[in-house]
């Protein structure tokens, strides 16, 4: 077993990525991948699947009814109301016939491009225990998410950017925080790193302080002089001139970052097209342009948030427990545009078909509102055991729908699809057998997909 | 795990070469152990086939083996058709095995199998090395070598070395040897006086005086906790959703710190932080000590009883996890859902140590006064003597009040509220003058106050006085019985951030529940449905005791079961309200109770059930001060008044003194009744088992890993044997983890280099003999740390050069056998302490309560944390001060690789990253230090060469050469000192330990 990983570096680009996969996976990449790379839009809260993917007409009819199941729903606030008919109208949408809601409008629009899985499955209905199995396919923290995953697997096409960048929502981080995007106990340079608004977009991209530009390059050149002495002195050792070239590599993410974040050039049809007009869709509109910048410039996976934390009111992300329709209303106004028109340009610039888009969300609603036993009320709780989540592009079947809850939407019924299932789809496609995507820690060769996870194969083209 | 087993070669079992037929115990007993047992074993066999039994394999009737003949065995039928192992053949080697063993009689050995029995090229067995009995090894003799000074340590080392034909390096350079060892034991760079005086003191004993004062400094414990910190996953929040801060934790970490400085035997370093709070209850470091078993994190939003119960195995498998690394090098938590796949270790293992620690539970508590306990019992024995006085002159007086109130019959006397309210009369207090206003949707009628469910509630002015252990008690009707949510009385602060209620149906329909902020002091009663309270008013109290019990009655009866909260609330007079038909403000929502109050009290006390059960009875009758006043002759009122007011002075006291005492409050272990562990198949809450007793791994040679407990003996029984167990003497594993721990900081990589794992999946041993020897001498040097730290340093392997050579890069380019010092980049707090001290900005400050350079945001109860610079003189004290949240981005400290404390570190990563250099070269900190470390440089040094010479000095303990020294004084004359003292800290000479 080979373990000493300490010279290794982040920007080692396709060779180093080889390597990586090499030793520590103990493979090569078994298959060519679909998917270059992949941006995946998570929606915090829990998003309701019966309002938005999957078309229930049974709990429509059965709309103001008992559940009428044998056993007490373990939902979260222990409140099972009357059952609800969605708040929004489903219909079939483009060639393909795809059932999607007015939920989405601008969503239904690239429904021929969509695959959705209708029967997701997750191991907790508590938010951030779901948000982190969503991410790390754990319940706790400290295990590295899916993009630490893919940087270690597979590196950054660029040697100026991260291989892993999250955009978090405008109005806050999820719960969990940094948590959500941690390397775990994967080496650090696996973290995503997140892009801020303005002059800076990463942290420590620039002196805190101002510092002359003569200064500053006089300074870096004394630094590396400095280190070739040193270098020379101390028998050339192979960590030492690692650290030099680190510095050179920073100099080069000085340029390439502040030039991948200016969306000054994009033309201002894109931008409107994206919702960059709208006080609405600003926000996302923003995150998923750079999004699609930042995978045009070699990164190899964007988180981009819907939802910021879980708690407060008004609420700040997908958690209906109070009003299914005002909530989700609200939610969805500020990213069904951006999203749409994210796909569109993806398409347009010929980047879908080796792009993978995710959507998902860590758990769906009840069928049944969240009220007295007797009452149809206006929200509905969380609800692990069916939901749908969707992927768009590179090497997926598009304008289908896979799996299926029962006639109302509560369990799934057909092809569960646990995390570990998704997990192991997503890295199938970038190319990762994940079963052999290894890391050794504290006795375990740990894997994203623990000891679980089947490739969902019928959603693959 | 079964997938991972499968991807790893296995080839092992035919590695035997079989002229002989092949042997039962080693070969085949394996591969039926992995490959067929995980179903054809146990109590209920796949197809009632049990094959790790003779009896099983050989079955009259229907046997899966005929001996000698493969074609007329299922078993072999099976296997050959490729349907067996299902979805995962058997390889054809292994199947040219088995059949052999068929053809050749199949000869059955040891019944049942143990799969643990032997290692196999796919696991360890009870032969594993690391589970050995620790034999102290013959040193070897010392080879022929220019080395003046050979230690036992160098002699194992050599003896290595040589069979490679490799030798030591020469001694390092005396400021390099210094430098090094300075950071090595206390983590902060020797001062130029101190190198200067190292490389003059020609004495035999210069060297070994220098490790002795390190070791004397208290920086050691500071430098070393860190490293223990890593290793326990020492946060200070409680990560997951709300991440809460742990104000109190630091107590842990400034013991760590201490127990290091003062050398604690780490035998009791060890038992302490397992047992500390029941080994020495009345020590308050032993306490401290504790906040180990609960060093992780912890879920505080559980949601419902199933999500809550599977919550608590998952933080039950956590702490195994933590224990068993820690202590004992070996992975036990992944042993709960199966036998382990790797390590000899079964499942019932796992459940017996989670019932060891199934006492565990997270919180604060109040850390022990001795002298305080003496008084407070004292104070309590005089309370409790005058108020008996006051009952015997009171009770005839209370009896009469009530016979004249209709309510004479009463056998029991009705304990004394410190409120109480009749609103079938109106809303005032009887007693005191908390007189409670209707608001919104509120208002009195005959039935009592009346409540609409929307925005109506009462309203109290602030207590006049501190309130913890109390009583709340109603009488209450219901307008509907499927309400989620309402309070029918409440004690709150004026925001309702806080509060303690009676709550009805809000977790679990029409059941009464203890409602409390964020549900912490929630759990369910387990009582039954209401049934009755829409008809009829039902009385209903929740006694709150100091301790943290809490306990609901129903019409007098006990309502399901009492329970053991995370303690009690201490509510501020002045700072507390009492309010009625409303769980806690702002009004709204389900918080709001639809129906109606008659009668309601509030008492400073826990009732007992007695006393509950007369206050129910009593229909509402109750005495105050001045009716039992009335009924008193003048002199009994006075005597009344006297003991009255002594009663009430003691009470002071004694409140007072149990505050102060409390204010010591300390992150530990809270104990939990641990209850029954009960074997759990797959891991799963809905398959129970057998009962599991408390009881250690079995496959550690040496203590007997039978506690001879009771599965239902009390908490600390469990942990004082589970201490005593893992500490034994005779527990090899004990002393070779943490020697080789030590190990590893002192050379970046240990002997095993998977310091957590000495299991199968971790490393082997580089020098096998030497890690016992080791570890045998520190068992017989009494546990000491520090004799163990200078055995390691002044060896002669610690004090060679680090300079590369060509010969031994091409024998072993890893460096395992130590033929250099290897070279290596401090870590990131290292890195910050250095810069403090270089600049002069270092507060040296030992101990105490750390620093946070986050700014915390709290949003509706989550913390979030976000990293900034703070500017003074509490903030630029040590690392191993600073706050450290769970699931933090830490700035530019996590570029360097300090960890995230939601997860072990035994081993820090070591990355060199674009990111890294820019927070170096650009945090606001490292620019700010360099800023002072100019200021410094220029109030010691006149001239920009000898500022430059001064500045070598500080930053890396020696002088520059030429051509440094041209650089540096063109860059300083070009820009300032500041740009020089910005490269300094950015150089690899600085960060890089050689």
């Amino acid at each position: 077993m080979h373990l000493d990983r300490r010279d290794f570096f982040w920007s080692a680009s396709a060779l180093g990525a080889m390597a990586a996969l090499h030793q520590f996976g103990g493979a090569k990449p078994h298959h060519s991948p679909k998917a270059k790379r992949a941006i995946q839009i998570s929606l915090v809260g829990g998003m309701s699947h019966i309002d938005s993917f999957d078309h229930k007409p049974e709990l429509t009819k059965r709309h103001g009814k008992p559940l009428g199941s044998d056993t007490k729903p373990d939902v979260f606030f222990g409140q099972v109301g009357l059952l609800r008919k969605p708040d929004w109208e489903f219909k079939q949408r483009g060639k393909s016939g795809l059932w999607v809601s007015e939920l989405f409008p601008h969503i239904a629009g690239v429904a021929d491009e969509l695959t959705v899985i209708n029967s997701m499955t997750a191991d907790s209905a508590n938010h951030t225990p779901a948000l982190f199995v969503q991410n790390s396919g754990f319940q706790f923290n400290g295990y590295p998410a899916l993009g630490s995953w893919l940087s270690y697997g597979l590196g950054s096409e660029a040697d100026d950017l991260p291989a892993f960048v999250v955009l978090p929502d405008g109005r806050g981080e999820a719960n969990g925080a940094a948590s959500n995007w941690s390397n775990g106990f994967l080496p650090a340079q696996h973290q995503g790193v997140v892009f801020r608004g303005g002059d800076s977009p990463v942290r420590d991209l620039f002196p805190e302080k101002a510092i002359p530009a003569g200064e500053e390059k006089d300074s870096r050149a004394a630094l590396e002089k400095l280190n070739q002495m040193h270098l020379e002195r101390s028998g050339s050792e192979g960590a030492l001139a690692a650290r030099m070239q680190s510095y050179a590599l920073a100099a080069k993410m000085q340029l390439a970052v502040p030039a991948v974040a200016d969306l000054s050039k994009e033309p201002a049809k894109l931008k409107t097209q994206y919702g960059f007009d709208d006080a609405k869709t600003a926000d996302c509109a923003r995150r998923c342009l750079l999004a699609r910048r930042l995978l045009e410039k070699g990164v190899r996976f964007v988180q981009v948030y819907s939802g910021g934390p879980i708690a407060g009111s008004p609420r700040t992300s997908w958690d209906a427990h109070e009003s299914v329709k005002d909530n989700h209303g609200a939610e969805a106004a500020r990213i069904d545009q951006p999203i749409a028109a994210l796909i569109q340009d993806l398409k347009q610039k010929d980047m879908l078909k080796d792009t993978l888009v995710i959507f998902t969300t860590e758990f769906g609603r009840t069928p049944f509102a969240q009220s007295a036993g007797n009452v149809v009320g206006t929200g509905r709780d969380h609800n692990k055991y069916g939901f749908s989540c969707w992927l768009a592009g590179a090497g997926c079947k598009p304008g289908t729908a896979f799996g299926a809850t029962d006639e109302i939407g509560w369990k799934v019924a057909e092809h569960p699809v646990a995390w570990y299932d998704f997990h192991a789809t997503v890295l199938h496609l970038l190319g990762i057998d994940h079963e052999k995507l290894t890391y050794y820690h504290n006795g375990i060769n740990r894997r994203l997909t623990n000891v679980h996870g089947e490739v969902v194969k019928d959603v693959l083209a | 795990m079964r997938r991972l087993l499968s991807l790893i070669a296995l080839c092992s079992f035919t590695s035997i070469t079989t002229a002989a037929p092949p042997d039962f115990d080693k070969q085949i007993a394996p591969l039926l152990a992995s490959r067929c047992l995980d179903c054809h074993s146990g109590a209920k066999p796949k197809g009632k086939l049990d094959l790790s039994r003779k009896t099983g394999a050989f079955a009259v009737g229907t046997p899966a083996v005929v001996p000698g003949k493969p074609a007329n065995s299922p078993l072999w039928e099976r296997v050959a058709a490729g349907e067996m192992p299902p979805k995962k053949p058997l390889p054809e080697a292994e199947q040219k095995l088995l059949k052999e063993w068929i053809e050749s009689g199949a000869k059955w050995g040891a019944d049942p199998i143990d799969p643990f029995r032997f290692t196999t090229s796919t696991r360890a067995g009870y032969d594993w090395w690391a589970l050995q009995p620790l034999a102290r090894p013959k040193v070897p003799e010392t080879p022929n070598t220019k080395h003046q000074t050979l230690t036992v340590i160098d002699r194992f080392v050599l003896a290595k070395l040589s069979g490679k034909g490799l030798s030591l390096s020469p001694e390092t350079a005396r400021r390099t040897l210094i430098r090094r060892v300075y950071f090595d034991l206390i983590g902060l760079p020797p001062t130029t006086e101190e190198v200067d005086a190292f490389v003059k003191d020609k004495g035999a004993d210069a060297y070994e005086k220098v490790v002795d004062k390190l070791l004397a400094s208290s920086h050691y414990g500071e430098r070393w906790a860190r490293h223990w910190l890593d290793v326990v996953r020492y946060g200070e929040t409680d990560g997951f959703e709300r991440n809460t801060p742990r104000q109190n934790s630091w107590h842990y970490r400034d013991w760590v710190m201490r127990a290091l400085n003062t050398d604690l035997p780490y035998d009791e370093f060890a038992r302490l932080q397992l047992a500390g709070d029941v080994l020495k209850p009345n020590d308050p470091d032993a306490v401290r000590a504790t906040g180990f078993l609960v060093a992780s994190v912890h879920n505080t939003v559980l949601g419902n009883d199933q999500m809550r119960a599977v919550a608590r195995q998952d933080e039950l498998e956590d702490i195994v996890g933590g224990v068993g690394q820690t202590f004992l090098g070996l992975t036990a938590n992944c042993a709960r859902c199966h036998d382990h796949k790797f390590d000899p270790i079964s499942q019932t293992d796992f459940y017996r140590l989670a019932s060891a620690l199934g006492g565990v539970g997270f919180g604060e508590r109040a850390v022990p006064d001795a002298k305080a306990s003496v008084e407070i019992a004292k104070l309590a024995k005089e309370l409790d003597a005058v108020a008996k006085e006051l009952a015997v002159l009171e009770e005839p007086a209370r009896k009469a009040v009530l016979k004249e109130k209709g309510m004479g019959k009463l056998a029991t006397v009705a304990p004394s509220p410190v409120a109480a309210w009749d609103f079938r009369k109106s809303g005032d207090d009887l007693i005191g003058k908390l007189h409670a206003k209707p608001t919104g949707g509120a208002n009195f009628t005959p039935g009592g106050a009346t409540l609409d469910g929307k925005t109506g509630l009462f309203r109290t002015p602030p207590l006049p006085f501190d309130l913890s252990a109390k009583t709340l008690e109603a009488w209450v009707k219901l307008d509907s019985l499927t309400q989620r949510g309402g309070g029918a009385i409440s004690v709150q602060t004026p925001d309702g951030a806080t509060f303690d209620a009676i709550v009805f149906g809000e977790n679990e329909p029409a059941r009464w529940m203890a409602g409390s902020n964020g549900f912490v002091r929630y759990k369910s009663f387990g009582g039954t449905e209401e049934k009755d309270a829409a008809k009829e008013h039902v009385h209903f109290a929740v006694a709150f005791a100091a301790d943290g019990t809490i306990i609901g009655y129903r019409n007098g009866e006990l309502y399901g079961k009492g329970y053991a909260s995370k303690g009690s609330v201490a509510f501020k007079a002045d700072k507390t309200v009492v309010v009625f038909g409303c769980r806690h403000e702002p009004v709204g929502g389900n918080k709001m109770l639809a129906g109606t109050v008659s009668v309601a009290r509030l008492y400073d006390k826990a009732l007992s059930l007695e006393e509950v059960r007369a206050s129910f009875t009593s229909g509402g009758g109750f005495v105050t001060d001045a009716e039992l006043d009335a009924k008193l002759a003048p002199e009994q009122r006075a005597t009344r008044s006297t003991l009255r007011k002594r009663h009430d002075a003691l009470a002071g006291q004694l409140g007072t003194l149990r505050q102060r005492t409390t204010g010591g409050k300390t992150y530990a272990n809270v104990p939990l009744a641990p209850g029954v562990t009960r074997f759990l198949a797959r891991g799963d809450l809905a398959t129970p088992g057998a009962v599991v007793a408390p009881g250690g791994l079995s496959a550690v040679t040496g203590p007997r890993a039978d506690f001879d407990l009771k599965p239902d003996a009390p908490d600390a029984d469990r942990r004082r044997k589970l201490a005593e167990w893992i500490t034994a003497p005779n527990n090899p594993l004990f002393a070779r983890v943490i020697v080789n721990r030590v190990w590893h900081y002192h050379f970046g990589v240990g002997i095993v280099e998977t310091p957590n794992d000495f299991g199968f999946n971790g490393g082997r041993p580089s020098h096998p003999e030497l890690l016992d020897w080791l570890a045998s001498e520190f068992v017989e040097r009494k546990y000491s740390l520090k004799a163990l730290h200078k055995l390691i340093v002044t060896s002669a392997t610690y004090r060679q050069a680090s300079a590369p050579r060509k010969d031994a890069l091409a024998i072993d380019a890893d460096n395992r056998l130590l033929w250099r010092y290897k070279p290596h980049r401090l870590e990131g707090e290292a890195v910050r302490d250095a810069m403090l001290a270089v600049s002069g900005l270092l507060n040296p400050e030992v101990g105490g309560k750390g620093f946070s350079d986050y700014k915390i945001r709290d949003f509706n109860g989550t913390a979030y944390f976000d990293p900034f610079d703070p500017i003074g003189p509490e903030f630029h004290r040590r690392s191993v001060y600073r706050f450290t949240p769970r699931g933090a981005n830490q700035g530019w400290l996590d570029t360097l690789d300090c960890p995230d404390p939601a997860a072990a570190a035994p081993r820090r990563a070591i990355t060199t990253t674009p990111l890294q250099a820019l927070g170096l070269w650009n945090n606001g900190f490292a620019l700010r230090a360099a800023d002072a470390f100019a200021v410094r440089v220029a109030k010691d040094a006149d001239g920009a060469e000898k500022q430059v010479r001064r500045a070598w000095q500080l930053a890396y303990q020696r002088d520059p050469t030429a051509d440094e020294l041209k650089l540096a004084t063109k860059l300083v004359t070009d820009h300032g000192l500041k740009s020089l003292c910005r490269v300094l800290f950015n150089s690899n000479e600085f960060v890089t330990v050689e």
